[in-house]
This record gives structure tokens, sequence and C-alpha cells, in this order.
């Protein structure tokens, strides 16, 4: 197309002109709106860079802005000595435990949600409303009559059969845990309960049709057929279930209070009032008798960016499954 | 015969499927439907406890409600009402700030061009960084209050003084408008899923669509109005209404419902919070889907 510039008229090489440089105009401006906007989700975790890794003495001197002056790593040994009391094995715990919730949610809420979608059981509508309303109610507002349920906990009576007591405590139980997840109510569980609603109404009926004919019964059409097909509304629910699992703060603080899961061992430790603490242990194992309100918050820092590692690993291993199959991952109904 | 057997599978396959949402269903009642039945109970009783670990009623009719709102304080010593217009004001102006966020992140992320990949990389970062330990984590602590790093970053900034000092804009525009902007870090940390679900929504429109437009000699502006608008407006209902959730979720009502009864022993002015609190959230989000429906419908016809 551009192989004679020279013979171009005026008026059109003054057009082409015109629209180049519109195009360079535009592009630079976008340029800036999406480099301004990555900067942007990036500048809380990029502004930790000084503090944490400064000498606890540093720290509050208004000459450093960007590059610490005696480089040093005493914050993440404090970090590390607080929040992993088993060393890294906290960590692989609280990994495992988010893994385990994961699988968990992700087979209970594919199965309802398959239910749901394509099963025309008695009160099907009902159920999809009450899921609906699950979604739509804050947990945190049950909290109180869950709490005190579940440390009388009986079960519609039932347990009256294989215990004297007829109730049990489920307070403080890492089963506990398991039992809400496998009852749908895991963290967002009924998000995913929908997500996998809306993706199974999609999948064309003569799938099953096909399968109905080949002689698969129900069971084997789902497990066989229809999860091999769910591939991307599974890996979309499989990284925001470990996401926010492994972030969770909520069930593991109030149902299994001290278990070792590194996020709410974060959020207590860490905790406003504890801060004295926390400062005074430093000033004792690490010899820097001047740690103050900073030294606290870039011990935090640390401990946040510890926390991190494991999320981010998964994330840029896991994030081209999740944007290449975003069309179909249900999200969209 | 062969209709006897092909009504026999139906059923046997409603019995299947209905196994497949029985622990849902088991789940709704345990830690659903009863919790919720003992929360409005609890709001209108005085709950005691006694020594032998149970719990004594004694019905109180609203008494607890209105000592809620007229007695109590929250655990910052503010009067209730105070707390939830406070909190319902914030997230009705956050709504629509993550919503167009969340859609323009999302137009960016779906554009072709060199070096997409890390950018979607990084646009969906805040669904890591917008965990609550994270950014309650990221707060410092220095001064004595809780603030957010980054909060005051444009507030603080030349080009915020020099709006201020040397334009003729009126100041009681011009700084709550400079408050929105300081408001992006909290805005883009909590837009990640938001803008997962519109790039979905992006990427299911067909290209023919464009192509048409294109051949029809639309210009890009009105492309955007007329075709990518329309294609993605039941998207925005899912998107608001997930907003609006997930900002309640993190509000800081719901932790003092725990501290009234955790910390001060009422259970019953605590439940009563839950209850208020809950039919705020049914409130709120009834008032979004009564206005989203009406420009949806306007858009689908």
């Amino acid at each position: 197309m551009k192989s004679k510039p020279s013979s171009y008229s005026p008026g059109l090489a003054a057009y082409l002109f015109k629209k180049k440089m519109q195009k360079i105009v535009q592009s630079i401006f976008l340029f800036c709106i999406i480099i301004g906007l990555c900067f942007t989700i990036l500048y809380p975790i990029i502004q930790l860079v000084p503090s944490v890794f400064s000498k606890v003495e540093d720290l509050g001197n208004p000459n450093v802005i960007w590059l610490p002056m005696h480089f040093s790593i005493i914050s993440f040994k404090a970090a590390i000595r607080f929040c992993m009391p088993e060393g890294i094995m906290t960590m692989v715990k609280s990994i495992l435990y988010a893994a385990g919730i994961m699988l968990i949610q992700l087979f209970f809420s594919a199965m309802a949600g398959y239910a749901l979608a394509r099963v025309k059981f008695y009160g099907h509508r009902l159920v999809f409303f009450l899921v609906i309303l699950v979604f739509l109610i804050p947990r945190q507002s049950l909290l109180l009559a869950q709490y005190i349920y579940f440390t009388h906990f009986n079960a519609f009576g039932l347990l009256k059969l294989f215990t004297a007591a007829g109730e049990v405590n489920l307070i403080n139980k890492p089963f506990t845990l398991v039992m809400i997840a496998v009852l749908g109510f895991g963290v967002q569980q009924s998000l995913f309960i929908f997500i996998f609603s809306q993706f199974f109404k999609n999948i064309p009926n003569e799938l099953e049709e096909a399968a109905l004919i080949d002689g698969c019964g129900f069971h084997k059409t789902y497990f066989k057929i229809m999860i091999p097909n769910a591939i991307p509304a599974i890996s979309t629910v499989a990284i925001l279930s470990f996401v926010w699992n492994y972030g969770d703060t909520y069930y593991t603080r109030y149902f299994n209070k001290d278990g070792p899961y590194l996020s709410s061992i974060l959020a207590t430790k860490f905790a406003d009032n504890n801060k004295d603490l926390v400062l005074n242990a430093v000033k004792v194992w690490f010899n820097v008798p001047l740690a103050n309100d900073f030294a606290f918050d870039a011990i935090k820092q640390a401990a946040v960016l510890i926390f991190l590692i494991p999320l981010l690993l998964v994330y840029f291993g896991a994030q081209k499954w999740l944007v290449e199959n975003l069309e179909n991952s249900g999200l969209v109904g | 015969m062969k209709n006897k057997f092909q009504l026999k599978y139906k059923t046997r396959r409603k019995l299947n499927g209905f196994l497949y949402v029985l622990p849902f269903l088991i789940g709704f009642f345990l830690c659903f439907a009863i919790p919720l039945f003992n929360t409005v109970m609890y709001s209108f009783n005085k709950v005691s406890v006694n020594d032998a670990g149970g719990m004594n009623f004694t019905f109180t009719g609203v008494q607890n409600y209105i000592d809620l709102f007229t007695t109590e304080l929250t655990s910052e010593r503010q009067p209730m009402i105070r707390l939830f217009t406070d909190q319902n004001i914030t997230i009705l102006i956050n709504i629509p700030l993550i919503v167009i966020f969340s859609l323009f992140m999302a137009l960016l992320a779906n554009l072709k061009f060199k070096g997409r990949g890390i950018v979607r990389v990084i646009y969906f970062l805040p669904i890591i960084f917008g965990i609550e330990v994270v950014t309650n984590m990221l707060a410092i602590t220095t001064g004595g209050e809780w603030t957010k790093q980054s909060s005051g970053l444009f507030s603080q900034s030349y080009i915020s003084v020099l709006l201020m000092q040397y334009t003729n804009i009126p100041n009681n525009i011009l700084i709550p408008v400079i408050s929105y902007v300081d408001k992006i870090f909290d805005v883009l940390s909590q837009s990640g899923v938001q803008t997962l679900i519109y790039l979905a929504g992006l990427q299911s429109i067909s290209p023919s669509l464009y192509e048409v437009a294109k051949i029809e000699g639309a210009t890009t502006y009105e492309t955007f109005w007329k075709v990518t608008i329309p294609s993605i407006m039941h998207i925005t209902l899912f998107v608001a209404i997930y907003t609006a959730v997930d900002q309640f979720l993190t509000s800081p009502i719901s932790e003092e419902a725990y501290s009234f009864a955790f910390e001060h022993s009422k259970i019953g002015t605590g439940s009563a919070l839950s209850v208020v609190y809950i039919l705020n959230v049914l409130l709120v989000l009834g008032l979004l889907m009564l206005i989203l429906r009406k420009v949806v419908k306007r858009y689908e016809k």
C-alpha cells in the first residue's frame, strides 16, 4: 500500500501525516495511562522497599526516600521469628490448608453448580435463590449466632445417637473448617457455586445426550464428560479460592484460633495493641535499643512480603490460565 | 414399557441432582438458617450466661434496638447511627468509582499492544493485594493512628497545592475531587475481581459486531457507546452487586457485633446490630438493583 509514497497528492500526504501523528499521540497517551495505572497498583509494594531493607536505626530518617542508607535484613529476621514459630513449616502448613480447602470447595461447589444448572429437580429455583441469598448477606452478621451454635453443636439433634451429651464443641478444631467447606459455606463459596452454575448452563445439551446414549450414568456423565469440559471455570475458581483461603482471617481466627495459619498469625501478632510487645522483643533479640514505631511498621511490612511470596508464585504460575480461559469461565452469565 | 423406563430415568436424575446439592442444603440450615433465626431471637431478648454454661433469655421486646441507637457507643466512641451513615455513604461513593475504574482497566487490558501480557499480570495483582490482611498490614501505625501510607499522596502533592492556590476553582468543589483522587489506591486495590469479570465480558463480545461497526463507518467513540457498553451492561449489574457485597464484607460495622458480644458480653445488643446490618445490606442492594435494572433495560431495547 505504501510502496510509492512520492506519488501521493499533497492533500493525501497531509491527510496521511495527520492520521499518523494522531496515532502517535494516541498511543503515547495510552501508554502513559497504562504505565500510570501499573505504577498505582504496584506503589504500595514498591514503597516498602526502603523501610524494609534499612537498618532499624535509620528508620524514620527523612533523608531516606528510595534507597536505604545501610542495607540490612533485620526486619525480615524479626518477622520470621515472630510469625513462623515452626520455621518454614508454618508457611507449608498454611499453604497445604489453603490447597486442601480449595480442593474441597472445588469439588462440592462444582457438584452443586452442575445440579443447579442442568437438573430440574423440584425446588431447584428455590435452592438457586438460597445460594444468591447466602452470597448477599455478609457472613460476619451471623458470626455471633454461628459461634454460639457451634459451641453447642447438635446437628439437628442427630448427635444424640452417637454421644451421650448430644452436642460437641466445634470451636477451635481444624475439623470445623473442613466441615464448613464441605457444607458449602467456606470463603465466598456461594459465589463459586454461582460461577459453576453459570458455566454449566452454557454447555450444549448434546454432550449430555451423547453420553447418555453411549451408556453413561448420571455420575459417570458428570465426572467423565462435564468435569474435563469445565477446566476454564475450575481454573478460575481454583485460583480465587486458593488466594482467598490463604489470606482468610475470618474463619481461621474465629473457628480455629490456635491453628497454624499464617494469615491469622499475622493479624493477631501485629495487631495495634501488640506494638510494645513486638518492639520490646526486637530490642532484646537484635540489640537495637532505638527501635521505635517505624521499626514496628518495617517488621510488619516485612512479614507481609514474606506472606505474599507463595501467593505471588502461584499467581505468576497460573495467570496465563486465568486470562486465557476467561471468556468461557462462567464469570459472565 | 419405554415410557415407564423414561420416567424412572428422569426421577433418578432428579434424585441424583438433589444429592449433589444436598451438602449445600444441609449447610444452609446448619450455618445459615439456624444462626439467622437465633440472631433474630437473641436480638429480642436479654441474654445472659448461667452457671451451667447454658443461656438464659428474658424477653425484652425492642429494648436492644433502642439501646443500640441511644446509649451504646462503637469501639471508637461514636454513636451507632453515625457509624452506619458514614459507612453507607462511603460504600455508595465507592461502588460507582470501583465499577468505572475496573471497566476502564479491563478496556485497557483488552487492547492489543506489545507487552500486554505483563500489563495484564499487573492489573490482576489487586486480587492478591486486596486481601484484607494485606491491606490492613500495609497500613502504618506511626503517629498513633492508623493511616494508609499512600492515602495522602495526591492531596500533599504539588499538583493539588497548585490547584488550590493558583486557580480560581472554588475550594468546596476542589477538596472533594482531591479526596477522591486520593482514594485511588483504595479503589484500585479492591477492583481485581471486577476487572477480571469485565475482561471476561469484553472477550465474549463477538468480533463481527466490531467489524460491522467499522464497515458502517462508526468512529471508535461511537463503537464504544453503541457496541461495547450495551453488550456488557448485564455484567455491570453483576459487578455492581459483587462490589457492594465486597464492600460490606470489609466494612468495620461487622467488627462491632463481635466486640459487643465477646468483649462486653452483650449478646442481645450485638445480635440487634447484626439484624440492623443485614437489613441495611439488603436495602442498599435492593436499591442498587432497582436503579441498575432500569438502566440495563434501557440499553437492552
